[in-house]
């Protein structure tokens, strides 16, 4: 089960599992924002590299054109993923 | 001990983290591991549907208990010789604009498998790999 949507706050919430079956509509649904992005990531239990391909693609995308993509309320087994695939060097990232 | 098979697309990934979720209740295998179990799983199965395009035969993923852990194959026939325990690297210290989206799923598993074996026989590809709770980051090894 994966969801991806706005929140009240104005920014990308996504729960959920983002795995490769899911990636194709985490990237369609992103591929429509433009400027600064922040993902509320509370309610992401999972990720695996097809969503890390995801992230990094919008990431890429933005930067290039002058914004940026910050990823919030990070749980730790999925920031263990970020450092370990040295995210955390590329993206501004807060952990939950 | 748990032998299942699953056919060649996406749609059964959730099949399979359901499958594995049961077999960690029914064995009391400590939760603490599931995430490494389940993304292991992931992209080695992944890869297989991915690359592995020379046959049609599904996929057979064991799993059985092991002291502190849990062991997982994932056997594939008709297929050509792939170790994935030889490839794996990526340069995550690079700047964004050489860091390209694809090619981390195989270094993940080598990162989060506590061991990781690659057997090949008469054109069937098994890969087995371990995860317990008794090892540390320090001590993994491929």
């Amino acid at each position: 089960m994966f969801e991806i949507d706005f929140n009240d706050s104005g920014n990308v919430a996504m729960s959920g599992r983002l795995d490769a079956a899911q990636a194709a509509t985490a990237q369609s649904f992103l591929d429509r924002i433009e400027g600064n992005c922040a993902i509320d990531m509370a309610g992401l239990d999972y990720i695996s590299s097809a969503g890390l391909g995801v992230l990094l693609r919008m990431h890429k995308r933005m930067m290039g054109g002058g914004s940026g993509l910050e990823l919030v309320n990070v749980n730790s087994h999925i920031n263990d993923i970020f450092s370990y695939s040295g995210f955390d060097k590329l993206f501004k990232i807060r952990v939950k | 001990m748990m032998k299942n098979t699953y056919a060649r697309t996406l749609d059964e990934l959730a099949r399979i983290v359901a499958d594995t979720e049961g077999f960690f209740a029914q064995h009391n295998i400590d939760e603490s591991l599931r995430m490494k179990v389940d993304l292991s799983l992931e992209e080695l199965f992944v890869n297989m549907i991915t690359y592995n395009t020379e046959t049609d035969h599904e996929v057979m993923v064991e799993m059985a208990p092991i002291d502190g852990g849990i062991a997982v194959s994932l056997t594939d026939h008709g297929v050509d010789r792939f170790d994935p325990t030889l490839g794996g690297e990526v340069d995550i210290n690079a700047p964004l604009d050489e860091r390209e989206p694809g090619g981390l799923g195989l270094y993940l598993v080598l990162k989060m498998a506590d061991s990781i074996h690659y057997e090949y026989h008469n054109r069937v590809s098994k890969i087995t790999f371990t995860n317990r709770t008794d090892v540390g980051e320090s001590e993994q090894h491929v």
